[in-house]
Formats: C-alpha cells, sequence, structure tokens
C-alpha cells in the first residue's frame, strides 16, 4: 500500500494490516452483504475518519439575516476533513469505494464551541480488479444502503461521491414596530421567505458545485437537514446531502416487480 | 431553459444551470422512475413563511361576554347552558366556530409556496413533479410559521418541454407506476385546511376536565363529548369540501387526512383537520393488474 498523505493513527495500522491479511469488518446486515456481493463487489473493511473541529463563534445583527460565513466554512471543513480521513483509510485498503456512509456530529462537555465529526462506513473493492475509483482517483463514498447500492447499478449508474453543502444562516429579529404593525393578522414576511430560501439554495448550489467537480451526471436522494446546534433559535445550518452518481451505461437491467401479497397478518 | 419570472434567488439559476441533475428521489424512486421513461432534471422548491397567532375574533375582549355571529356561511354552533346560572367560574356558553380566516391565511401560504415551486419547475422546462414533500413548520420561536414544498422535477425523455403548467404528484416510485397502469395521469397535488375554535361550554368543560359541575357531577356516567364530537366531524366535513372544490370533477387519490388539536388555555381549543391527496384524471381504460403472487414470511 502506498504511504502517501498517512496521517492514519498507529492503531489504524495494525487493524488495517489484518484487515489485508483477508479478514474484513463490515456494518452491513447480512442482506446487504449479499447484495453487494451479487454485484460483484466484496467488502474490505469497516473505515472511519473523524475531525474536532473548534467552529468558534461569530457575532451576527440583530436585525439583519445574513449567511455566517465563517461558520458556513467551519461547519463544511470539519465534515470534510472526517471525510477525507474516511477516504484515506478506504484507499490504504485498496477499496474502490464506500458504501452505507453516516456522518455524525457530537458535543461533548469538555469542548465548548467544538465538536466532533465522524464518517464511518464499509469499503467495498470491486471484484473483477477493474477500478471503480472516481474522476479523483479517490475511492467513492455513498451514503447509500446494500439495497440501494445494487438497485442504482441496476440502472447503469455508478456512485462517485457523498455530495454535500451547507449554509449557516442567522435569521434577523424583528422589530418592535414590524411586530406591532402586523398584529393580529396572518400575513406572508416577504423578507423571511426570501431569506431561508436564499439560504437552502446556497446549501444545495455547493452541493451542486462538489457533483460538478466529480463529473457526475446527476446527485439522487438528496435530503435537506436544518439543524441549530448550539447556537441559540435564530442561527441555523441548512445542510444539504446527496450521492452523486455517474451513467455508466444507457442499459436498465432492473426486472420488472413482481406483485406480492403478503398471506402474513 | 428560459426564465419566465425574475423573482428566483440568483442561487437558483446557478443550480439549474449546472451539468448534474439532483434529486430528491430515493434509489428506488429513481430506478422506477427511469423505468417509466422519465428523467430526473432538479430538486425544485417553493418557500412562504408567513407570521402566525391563532388569534380568536375578536380576541380576549370577546372571551366571556356574548357568542361570536361566525362569518356568513361559516361553520358556527352555540351550546347554552342549561343550568340557568351565572358566575366567574360557570360558562353560560360555549360554542364551536370555523375559523375561516386561518383556512384562508393557511391557503395564502400553501399555495404562494407551491406556485413558487411550479415556477423553478417551469424555469427548468419540467413535463412533472414527482414525490413532492410538505412541511408547514414554525421557524424557531419567532411566531413565524414556513411553508416549504419541494419536489423532484422530471422530464418524458425524448419529448419537447411542456407547453402547459407541469402537473404534481405526491406519489414517486412503484407507487406512481401503478397509477399509470390503472390508466391514471396525475394533474396536481390537493391539500387544504379545515380550523374549528372550540369553546367548551359548561358540560364539555366538565366532561374534558372534571371541574366546576361538581354538584350535578354524581349521577353522570361516561358520555359522549358531544361538542368534541361536533367540532371534530365539522373539521373533516369542511376539509373535504374544500378539497371537492379544487377537484373540478377530477378523482382523489391517496387521501391523507390528519386531524391535530391544541389547547390554548382550559376549554379553549383548535381542532385543524389537514387533508392531502392526489388529484388524478383517467386517461384510458384500467389494464388490470397481475394476479399477484401470494407470499409467506418463514421467519
Amino acid at each position: 500500500m502506498s504511504d502517501a498523505t498517512n496521517d492514519l493513527p498507529e492503531a489504524t495500522g495494525h487493524r488495517l494490516e489484518e484487515l489485508e491479511h483477508g479478514l474484513f469488518t463490515s456494518d452491513l446486515s447480512v442482506n446487504e452483504f449479499l447484495l453487494i456481493k451479487e454485484v460483484g463487489f466484496h467488502p474490505v473493511g469497516f473505515v472511519m475518519g473523524s475531525s474536532i473541529y473548534h467552529t468558534g463563534f461569530q457575532t451576527r445583527k440583530w436585525g439583519q439575516s445574513q449567511e455566517l460565513t465563517k461558520l458556513t466554512e467551519a461547519m463544511y471543513n470539519a465534515r470534510e476533513l472526517a471525510m477525507t480521513r474516511m477516504e484515506e483509510e478506504a484507499a490504504e485498503l485498496g477499496a474502490d469505494g464506500v458504501v452505507g456512509v453516516r456522518l455524525d456530529v457530537n458535543y461533548y462537555e469538555w469542548g465548548k464551541d467544538a465538536a466532533e465529526f465522524i464518517a464511518v462506513g464499509t469499503a467495498v473493492k470491486a471484484e473483477d480488479g477493474v477500478s471503480r475509483l472516481n474522476k479523483l482517483g479517490r475511492p467513492f463514498t455513498s451514503d447509500l444502503s446494500g439495497q440501494d447500492f445494487w438497485t442504482l447499478l441496476q440502472t447503469g449508474y455508478l456512485p462517485q461521491g457523498l455530495v454535500m453543502g451547507t449554509c449557516v444562516y442567522h435569521i434577523a429579529h424583528r422589530g418592535l414596530g414590524q411586530t406591532l404593525s402586523t398584529t393580529g393578522q396572518n400575513v406572508e414576511l416577504p423578507n423571511f421567505t426570501q431569506a431561508l430560501y436564499e439560504a437552502r439554495e446556497l446549501a444545495m448550489t455547493r452541493m451542486q458545485d462538489e457533483a460538478t467537480r466529480l463529473e457526475a451526471s446527476g446527485i439522487v436522494g438528496v435530503r435537506l437537514e436544518e439543524k441549530s446546534h448550539q447556537w441559540g433559535s435564530h442561527t441555523i445550518e441548512f445542510l444539504s446531502l446527496g450521492t452523486a452518481v455517474r451513467q455508466t451505461s444507457s442499459e436498465v437491467t432492473l426486472a420488472k416487480p413482481t406483485t406480492i401479497i403478503s398471506l402474513d397478518n | 431553459m428560459g426564465n419566465p419570472s425574475g423573482d428566483l434567488p440568483e442561487a437558483v439559476e446557478r443550480r439549474f444551470a449546472a451539468g448534474a441533475f439532483s434529486s430528491g428521489l430515493s434509489v428506488p424512486d429513481f430506478a422506477a422512475c427511469l423505468d417509466m421513461g422519465f428523467e430526473p432534471i432538479g430538486l425544485v422548491q417553493g418557500f412562504c413563511a408567513m407570521q402566525w397567532g391563532w388569534y380568536t375574533m375578536g380576541g380576549a375582549f370577546r372571551r366571556g361576554f356574548s357568542p361570536y355571529g361566525g362569518a356568513p356561511g361559516d361553520y358556527l354552533e352555540n351550546y347554552q347552558c342549561p343550568h340557568g346560572m351565572r358566575s366567574a367560574e360557570h360558562r353560560a356558553w360555549g360554542q364551536n366556530y370555523e375559523q375561516s380566516w386561518i383556512e384562508g391565511a393557511w391557503r395564502e401560504g400553501f399555495t404562494s409556496a407551491y406556485s413558487r415551486m411550479l415556477e423553478e419547475a417551469i424555469a427548468l422546462g419540467a413535463h412533472g413533479v414527482v414525490g413532492v414533500l410538505d412541511t408547514v413548520g414554525e421557524i424557531s420561536d419567532l411566531g413565524v410559521i414556513e411553508f416549504h414544498i419541494r419536489g423532484t422535477a422530471i422530464r418524458v425523455t425524448g419529448a419537447p418541454p411542456s407547453p402547459v403548467t407541469p402537473w404534481t404528484t405526491y406519489l414517486a416510485g412503484q407507487r406512481l407506476t401503478k397509477i399509470f397502469e390503472a390508466g391514471y395521469v396525475p394533474v396536481s397535488i390537493i391539500a387544504s385546511v379545515a380550523s374549528v375554535r372550540v369553546w367548551a361550554s359548561c358540560i364539555t368543560e366538565y366532561l374534558l376536565e372534571g371541574l366546576g359541575m361538581s354538584m350535578w357531577a354524581a349521577n353522570s356516567g361516561p358520555a359522549e363529548v358531544e361538542q368534541m364530537v361536533s367540532a371534530r366531524t365539522a373539521a373533516r366535513e369542511i376539509v373535504r369540501a374544500h378539497a371537492r372544490q379544487q377537484l373540478d370533477g377530477d378523482a382523489l387519490h391517496g387521501v391523507d387526512v390528519l386531524v391535530s388539536e391544541r389547547e390554548f388555555e382550559r376549554g379553549d381549543m383548535e381542532i385543524q383537520c389537514l387533508l392531502r391527496g392526489n388529484r388524478l384524471r383517467r386517461f384510458k381504460d384500467f389494464d388490470p393488474l397481475p394476479v399477484p403472487q401470494p407470499t409467506v414470511r418463514l421467519s
């Protein structure tokens, strides 16, 4: 294995060494394992990456809706670091990709304004020996389950990477005058509509940019998540996540599903 | 592409101009979509943030003084106290009334978000929008409600851009395939809300809370709370009537009705009924489904 960019902890070295001798660990269910084998992949190991990041603090204007670019950057970089480290582990194992990736954020009492970002998944390798690395020469990552991975391959698409975009946004407080002038009415607040719209679109566009970098044909399973983390209710992170896919064959080999009726109660 | 309206945020245009499509479809739904001859072209969405309060007609001043007359045509029911007594603790009357101004505001918010989503779909030259999701939620603690509607815009592979407004449906994947096989095409999603305010009468209040009427309580066993039943029935009927108006003779399928109750203070409640469904139109005769294969799980 290459020793390029090898900043993995020593404990990893030992575990990965064992994995190279053919033993594998994975968090796949039995069904997922069988489906992944069915499409010609073999699990090579459970991989992870983490990053403890000081996300810091940024001053906000009380009455103005705006993006908090420093926090956006921090949230993005931290996840990117965790993902890259996971990819490094996978590359170390000679894997072509990682399936079932989960991205989590944990907060601990010992670190104020700091958070641990973790990425975990199961590294897989193609059994035919043909490389399935993505355009950046790295193992693909995806949050697809074994079932989803199988189905996607039947449609002639191959995952390229878990892509994401984020935007931390501060929503303005409303002045007393503004609130009073509309008391007793349920009316649209166009400024709020526009601000929240823009925040989500920014997150999605950034996700799209990542897909473009991978020369993907599209992104499936896009999710939009909203979290206030520990910033108070007016500051929200909009996170957009999906799996970028590339069309490798125009042939859809998915069989017509059979209609079944379950006789179990 | 085209740009029918100039008020889409700049980020949207950049996102749509990118080479890769985005779709909110899960992998099984994505596969079924390709199988039907549709290609996803982009995730489309619309928003509307509204100031929100569950104001009563006339506000706090009305409470306890005289019954509300109601807007013409709205559901309204009065419950007189049969005991012929009045005191600060004992309510002289109770009332159920339709809050048509809440229903109207909800419709405005939902329709605005929906038409903004359509704007995005039209900008993409879509034929339809599948797998629509809607969320209506409060933004933190601001007294602001946000309507967010999103779905995946699709194009029929090889067909020219649609000259008409794209169709929309909550369905995606195999469930949508079945609709086409059954000879229907989606027209649009349908969503509506009914809101009934309940100002409990002395009897209702007693039955709900066991308060304020101890001297009549001795011989009362389990009983139906007539005023609450009536409010819930009315909310369901109102929401169904709203949906019928939007259908214009088409069929409604996959309907989901959610009833929720919110208590503002003791004996003052809102019953809200939300109906969602898919408006469909028949385009050909029904092809019978293949006979299903019976299965038994062995574990």
